[in-house]
C-alpha cells in the first residue's frame, strides 16, 4: 500500500467510554438490527463480518434491499461512496454490478478526482440479489416481525438507559447486546398526494409510531422531515419514438473492485430516455399550486433543495421553460417507468392533466402517482462517531432515520453502526473513518455535528480532502483498514494488493521511459499535462501495451501522477489538523459554561457537543478564537482530571 | 498537547515603550530559524543545555541590526520548547521587519496568549497558576476580538467582504459543475470561470495593496475627546498633539476623525482622537451620528467630555466619558451648575492646564494597561492579515493557471477553496454549506 497510513488511529470515540456490555449483559443476539433497507443490509453484514451473532428484522423479509426511491445507484459524491462500501467488504456494489442495467462514469470532463460512477440497476433483480445475500451469509438470521420498542434495562446506571433488545407487535420479545436501528422513513409517516394523506413511509406499508414514542421516552431528539417521488408510467404508454436516448457507457465500467471484467456486464444493458417540461405543463402546475400539500401549508418538514419537487422547480425558477425529465426503466422485466425529474404531490387529476401535456407522454398510463413523505427522524447530534446514541447505551442508529437521503448515505452508515455496534458487543476497539480517509468519514463526521433541515446528501463539495477521496483507489485507500478490524477477508485485501502492484509496475515503466521528443523529461512527467492522456500513452507505447493494464489501473496511475503534487499538499494539512482531529472535547466538560465565548459560539457547542476539537472547528459560527479558547479549556479539564485521577 | 509542530513568533513588547524591542520565539524550528537569521554568532545548538544571551547582528534580508539572542533549549524554557528572544532596537520598523522575516521563514503569528498557553500545555505551570492563564488567555481572547475589529474597521473589513463574495461566485460555479450534471447546471463556459476568476483577483490585488499602503496599527491608547460642534475641540487636538494628524480623512476608510500622538509625559504617549461631532440631542436622532460615536467610543481606553465652559447647558454626559474638559477657561466660564464628572479647566490658547489634563489622562491609563496593546496584539493581527491575503493570493493565481492551461476543473476548484479558506480570519468562516446555499439558490438542481 502507498502512504496512505492515517494518523488518525487514536482518535477518541464516546461510545467506547461507556463499558462494553459484561457477559451475563449479553443477549441471544449481539447485534439485532431493524429494517431491511439498504443501512440494515449493511449492518448486519458487517457484524457478521465480524463475527457477531447477528440478526435482521424486517417486515417482509422478501423485500429485503427494496429500492424505494429509482432504482439508481451513485452519482456525484455518492458514487465514492459505494466504491468505499465495497472496499470495506459492503454488499452494494456487487449487488449493483449483478443487477445494473445501465452504467456510466459521471463527470469524465471534469476531472479524474470527482469522477463518479452511477447505474441503473433492475429493481426487481436488486432486491432479490440482496436478499439471496443477506440469507447467504452465516452469522446472520431474517426475523420477519415489526418491531414496536424496546426493551430498555431497568437497573439505574450512572451511564444512563441501556437497550437490551426490541419488542415485536405479535408480543416476542428479542434480546441482544446491541440494537442497530435503521427504519428509514417508517417513523410516523404520512403520505401526500393533493389534499388526501395517508399513514405509512412507502406506497403500501405501514408505519411505526411504537418506535418514535419509545425513541421520544429515551430522550433522543426528534425532528421532522420531508420527501417526495415522481410517477411512474407504463412503458407501453409512452411514445417512445419522440424522445431522445441516453445510453450508457460502452464499455460499462463495474462499481465493484471484485467484478470480473470478462463477465461484465451482467445484465442486458438498456437506455434510459429525455424529455423536457414545457410552458402548458407550467401553467397547469401554476394554476393549481394552492393544491399542492407544500404549498398550502399542509406538510411542515423541510423539502430537500437537491431533489426539488416540480412545484418547486416551477414556482422558483419561473424564468426556466423546461426541465428535464428521465424516464428510467425500473428494470428488464417490468413494465414501470420512473419520471426522474417531477417529484410532485399535486392532487392524481393534476398530475395527469400537466404530464400529458408533455411530448411523448401525451397518453401516458400512470401505474402510481407521486407523493410526498414526511417522517421522523433522530437528530443526528445526539450520535457519536460511531453511530451510537449518546445518552443510551446498546442504540445505534443508521441510514434515513438519522436525516440522509439515499442508498449509498444509508448504506455506509449501516456498516458503521453495525460494524460498531458489532465491536462493542464484543468488546473491541471502534472502527471509526477521518475525514482525510473516506467520504465515509466526511459524511459520518458531518452529521453529528448537524441539525439538518433537510434530508443530508453527500457532495463533493462537503469533503475538505476531496482530491485525497477518487474513487478509483478506495481499495487502496481503505482494504488495509478494514482486513485490520475484520471486515475484509484475505482474498478481497489480497486483491487490492494485487492492484497495486500492478499500479506500481506501470508508474515505474513510465518514470523510466522518456518523454516523446523531450529526451530530458521522463514520461511521467509528460503525462502531467493537462492534455495529456495515459489510455492513449499506454496505446501509443509498446512498453506500456506490453503490461496490459486494466482500465482500473490506468486511471489510478494517471490520478497518482497527475494530483502528485496536491496530494501532497493535503496530507501535510492533514497532518497539521491532524492534533485537533485527536483531541477529544470531555462529554462532561459544561461547554455552555465557558465564559469569554460569544453567544453563538456557545450555544452550538452546547447543542452540537462536538466530539474532538477538530469537529468543534467544523460548526458554522465557531470561529479561530472560539477554538483557542475551547482548546485551553479541554487541556485544564484534562489535567485537573490527571491530578485527581493520579494522586 | 499532543504533537504541537508550529514554531510561533510574536514582538513580545509594547510599541514605542522603549530602546529595546524583544521578539519572541518558541517551537521545534526555533534553532534553524535564529541559525537563519542570525550573523556573527551561534548558540551552540545542539549542546544538551545550551542556553545564553549572544550577540551578533539580525538579517531581515533588507540589512543587519545589531541583536542580542537569549538562547534557551527546551524542555530548559518557559514553554519547554526551544525559545529564543532576540533583543533588538526598539524602532517599530525594525521590529516589524524582523517579524516579517521570521513569519516568512515558516514561523507562525502567536495567538493571544499562546506562549503562556504552550508553557500550561507543557506542564511548566502547575494547577494554581492555570487559573491564572486561563484568565489571561479569556481577557487576550476578549483583547483580539476589539483588536481585530479595531483594525478592520479601517476598512479591510468591507474589502474581505467583497473579496469572499468574489471567490464564492467562483467557487459557487466551479462547485455546481464538480457536483452535478451539465444537465442541471447548463454548460458552464471557460470563459464565464475566467471572468470571474478575473474579478475575484482584481479585488484582491486592490485589498493587498490598501493592506501594503497603510502603515502598521498604533499599539498606543486611544483617548477619544467626544463634544457638542463649536466647543473647542479641535483647537484642543491641536494644541495637545502639535497639529500632526496621522490618520486624515481618505477616500475609502471609515475614519472620518483624526488621530494624532499626544505626549503625556513621563514617557508616556497616547492616540488622541479628535471625535465625531455629539450632541446629547443627536442621541437617537441621528442614527449616522450615533454610530459613528458608538463606534469610536468602543476602540477607546478613554473618553473626554469637552464643553464649552462659557456656555451654560451641557446636558447629560456621554456614555463612557470619564473625565469632563471645560475649554476656554480663559473667557469668563458660566459656574458649573452639574457636576457629575471630576472636570479639569483647560485653555488650548492660553496653553493653561494642558499639564494637568495629561496627568489627570495618564492616571486613568496607567491601571487599565489594555491587554490588546500591550501584548502588541494590534500588530500580530495585523501580520496575520497579511499573511491570510498573501495565501489566498497564492492560491488564486494557482487556480488562474489551471484555468488558463486547460487542467481539469477540480484542481482548479482546489485552489479557488484554498483560497477561500485563507480568508477565514479575516471575513470569517466559509462551510462547504455556505457554498450549497448558492448553487441551490442559482440552478434549479435535482432530476
Amino acid at each position: 500500500m502507498t502512504a496512505t497510513d492515517p494518523p488518525s488511529a487514536a482518535e477518541p470515540v464516546l461510545a467506547h467510554l461507556h463499558r462494553a456490555p459484561a457477559a451475563r449483559e449479553r443477549g441471544a443476539h449481539d447485534v439485532l438490527v431493524v429494517g431491511g433497507g439498504h443501512a440494515g443490509i449493511e449492518a448486519v453484514l458487517a457484524a457478521a463480518r465480524l463475527g457477531a451473532r447477528a440478526a435482521l428484522i424486517t417486515f417482509r423479509a422478501d423485500k429485503i434491499g427494496e429500492m424505494s426511491c429509482n432504482p439508481a445507484i451513485g452519482g456525484q459524491g455518492k458514487g465514492q461512496l459505494v466504491r468505499e462500501l465495497d472496499a470495506l467488504g459492503g454488499a452494494m456494489a456487487c449487488a449493483t454490478d449483478a443487477t445494473g442495467i445501465q452504467f456510466r462514469m459521471l463527470n469524465t470532463a471534469k476531472g479524474l478526482a470527482v469522477q463518479a460512477p452511477r447505474a441503473q440497476c433492475d429493481r426487481h433483480l436488486y432486491r432479490d440479489e440482496v436478499t439471496r445475500v443477506v440469507r447467504a451469509t452465516s452469522g446472520v438470521e431474517v426475523i420477519e416481525g415489526a418491531v414496536e420498542g424496546f426493551l430498555v434495562s431497568t437497573a439505574v446506571d450512572p451511564d444512563g438507559p441501556r437497550v437490551r433488545g426490541v419488542r415485536l407487535a405479535d408480543g416476542r420479545e428479542l434480546t441482544a447486546s446491541a440494537v442497530v436501528l435503521t427504519t428509514g422513513t417508517f417513523l410516523s409517516a404520512v403520505m401526500h398526494t393533493g389534499e388526501s394523506r395517508a399513514a405509512g413511509g412507502r406506497m403500501g406499508e405501514s408505519t411505526s409510531h411504537g418506535l418514535s414514542r419509545d425513541l421520544h421516552a429515551l430522550g433522543l431528539p426528534v425532528g421532522r422531515l420531508k420527501t417526495g417521488t415522481p410517477p411512474r408510467f407504463a412503458a407501453d404508454s409512452i411514445d417512445w419514438g419522440k424522445l431522445k436516448p441516453q445510453p450508457g457507457d460502452a464499455p460499462p465500467l463495474p462499481f465493484s473492485f471484485a467484478t470480473e471484467r470478462a463477465r461484465f456486464p451482467v445484465q442486458r444493458q438498456v437506455d434510459c430516455f429525455l424529455t423536457y417540461t414545457n410552458p402548458a405543463a407550467h401553467a397547469l402546475i401554476r394554476a393549481n399550486i394552492h393544491r399542492a400539500p407544500m404549498y398550502a401549508g399542509r406538510i411542515q418538514g423541510v423539502g430537500p433543495r437537491y431533489c426539488p419537487s416540480v412545484e418547486d422547480k416551477v414556482m422558483r425558477f419561473a424564468e426556466r421553460e423546461r426541465h428535464q425529465i428521465f424516464l428510467e426503466p425500473e428494470g428488464l422485466t417490468t413494465d414501470v417507468i420512473y419520471a426522474n425529474g417531477i417529484s410532485t404531490s399535486l392532487p392524481g387529476e393534476i398530475q395527469e392533466r400537466f404530464v400529458h401535456a408533455i411530448e411523448g407522454l401525451e397518453r401516458v398510463r400512470f401505474l402510481r402517482h407521486g407523493y410526498a413523505v414526511e417522517y421522523d427522524f433522530v437528530q443526528p447530534s445526539a450520535l457519536d462517531r460511531t453511530l451510537a446514541a449518546r445518552a443510551v447505551r446498546g442504540l445505534y442508529l443508521a441510514g434515513q432515520i438519522n436525516g440522509t437521503s439515499g442508498y449509498e448515505e444509508a448504506g455506509a452508515q449501516g456498516l458503521i453502526a453495525g460494524a460498531n455496534a458489532a465491536l462493542w458487543a464484543l468488546g473491541r476497539e471502534p472502527f471509526v473513518l477521518a475525514r482525510h480517509e473516506a467520504y465515509i468519514g466526511v459524511l459520518v463526521d458531518d452529521l453529528v455535528v448537524s441539525q439538518p433541515r433537510e434530508p443530508y446528501r453527500m457532495f463533493s463539495s462537503r469533503a475538505e480532502y476531496r482530491l485525497l477521496l477518487r474513487q478509483d483507489d478506495a481499495d487502496r485507500r481503505l482494504s488495509a483498514r478494514g482486513a485490520a478490524v475484520g471486515l475484509v477477508g484475505a482474498a478481497q485485501l489480497e486483491r487490492a494488493h494485487a492492484r497495486q502492484r500492478e499500479v506500481e509496475a506501470l508508474t515505474r515503466v513510465l518514470e523510466t521511459l522518456r518523454a516523446p521528443r523531450q529526451p530530458g523529461h521522463a514520461l511521467a512527467a509528460y503525462l502531467r499535462r493537462p492534455e495529456v492522456r495515459l489510455s492513449e500513452l499506454v496505446a501509443a507505447t509498446p512498453e506500456l501495451a506490453a503490461l496490459a493494464p486494466d482500465p482500473s489501473v490506468v486511471t489510478t496511475v494517471e490520478a497518482d501522477v497527475k494530483y502528485a503534487g496536491y496530494v501532497e499538499r493535503q496530507r501535510a494539512s492533514v497532518e497539521r489538523l491532524a492534533r485537533d482531529e485527536a483531541t477529544a472535547i470531555p462529554p462532561e466538560l459544561d461547554l455552555a459554561g465557558i465564559s469569554g465565548l460569544r453567544g453563538e459560539a456557545r450555544e452550538k457547542l452546547a447543542a452540537l457537543k462536538p466530539a474532538t476539537l477538530g469537529a468543534a472547528g467544523r460548526i458554522a459560527g465557531v470561529n479561530p478564537p472560539d477554538l483557542a479558547l475551547l482548546a485551553v479549556h479541554v487541556e485544564r479539564h484534562r489535567r485537573q482530571r490527571a491530578q485527581r485521577g493520579g494522586g | 498537547m499532543p504533537g504541537v509542530t508550529t514554531t510561533i513568533a510574536a514582538i513580545a513588547t509594547p510599541a514605542g515603550s522603549g530602546r529595546r524591542g524583544i521578539l519572541r520565539l518558541s517551537g521545534p524550528r526555533a534553532a534553524e530559524f535564529v541559525r537563519a537569521t542570525l550573523r556573527d554568532a551561534q548558540p551552540p545548538f545542539d549542546a544538551a543545555a545550551s542556553r545564553g544571551l549572544f550577540a551578533g547582528r539580525f538579517d531581515d534580508g533588507r540589512g543587519l541590526q545589531p541583536v542580542r539572542v537569549l538562547w534557551m533549549r527546551g524542555p530548559r524554557s518557559f514553554t519547554r520548547e526551544d525559545v529564543a528572544e532576540f533583543h533588538l532596537p526598539g524602532a517599530e520598523p525594525l521590529l516589524q521587519a524582523a517579524l516579517r522575516r521570521l513569519l516568512a521563514l515558516g514561523a507562525v503569528p502567536a495567538r493571544a496568549g499562546e506562549f503562556t498557553r504552550r508553557a500550561f500545555a507543557s506542564g511548566r505551570l502547575d494547577l494554581s497558576q492555570a487559573e491564572g492563564v486561563l484568565a489571561l488567555t479569556e481577557a487576550a481572547n476578549e483583547a483580539e476580538r476589539a483588536a481585530a475589529a479595531l483594525l478592520l474597521e479601517g476598512g479591510l473589513d468591507a474589502r474581505a467582504a467583497e473579496l469572499r463574495e468574489r471567490l464564492l461566485a467562483l467557487c459557487t460555479l466551479c462547485e455546481a459543475s464538480l457536483d452535478f450534471d451539465e444537465g442541471e447546471t447548463g454548460h458552464v463556459p471557460r470563459a464565464e470561470l475566467a471572468a470571474l476568476w478575473g474579478a475575484a483577483q482584481q479585488v484582491l490585488e486592490e485589498a493587498l495593496a490598501w493592506e501594503t499602503r497603510r502603515a502598521a496599527p498604533s499599539a498606543l491608547a486611544r483617548v477619544l475627546l467626544v463634544g457638542a460642534p463649536n466647543v473647542g475641540k479641535s483647537t484642543l487636538w491641536n494644541a495637545l498633539t502639535g497639529g500632526r494628524a496621522l490618520v486624515s480623512a481618505q477616500a475609502g476608510t471609515t475614519r472620518d476623525w483624526l488621530e494624532g500622538r499626544w505626549e503625556l509625559g513621563g514617557g508616556w504617549t497616547c492616540l488622541l482622537i479628535d471625535g465625531p461631532g455629539w450632541t446629547p440631542e443627536a442621541r437617537g436622532a441621528d442614527a449616522k451620528a450615533q454610530e459613528l460615536f458608538a463606534r469610536a467610543q468602543r476602540h477607546a481606553e478613554l473618553v473626554l467630555w469637552v464643553v464649552d465652559s462659557t456656555q451654560a447647558e451641557a446636558g447629560a454626559p456621554p456614555i463612557g466619558a470619564s473625565l469632563l474638559v471645560r475649554t476656554k477657561s480663559e473667557l469668563t466660564p458660566v459656574p458649573c451648575t452639574r457636576v457629575e464628572l471630576p472636570s479639569l479647566a483647560v485653555s488650548a490658547h492660553a496653553r493653561h492646564g494642558l499639564g494637568e489634563l495629561a496627568m489627570a489622562v495618564r492616571t486613568r491609563l496607567a491601571p487599565a494597561g489594555d491587554l490588546a496593546r500591550e501584548t502588541g496584539l494590534a500588530r500580530v493581527l495585523f501580520e496575520r492579515h497579511q499573511l491570510a491575503l498573501q495565501r489566498a493570493r497564492t492560491a488564486l493565481a494557482e487556480a488562474g493557471e489551471c484555468l488558463a492551461a486547460g487542467y481539469s476543473l477540480d484542481l482548479v476548484a482546489e485552489g479557488v477553496r484554498e483560497s477561500l479558506a485563507a480568508l477565514d480570519d479575516l471575513s470569517g468562516r466559509t462551510t462547504p454549506e455556505d457554498v450549497l446555499e448558492r448553487i441551490f439558490a442559482r440552478f434549479c438542481l435535482g432530476k
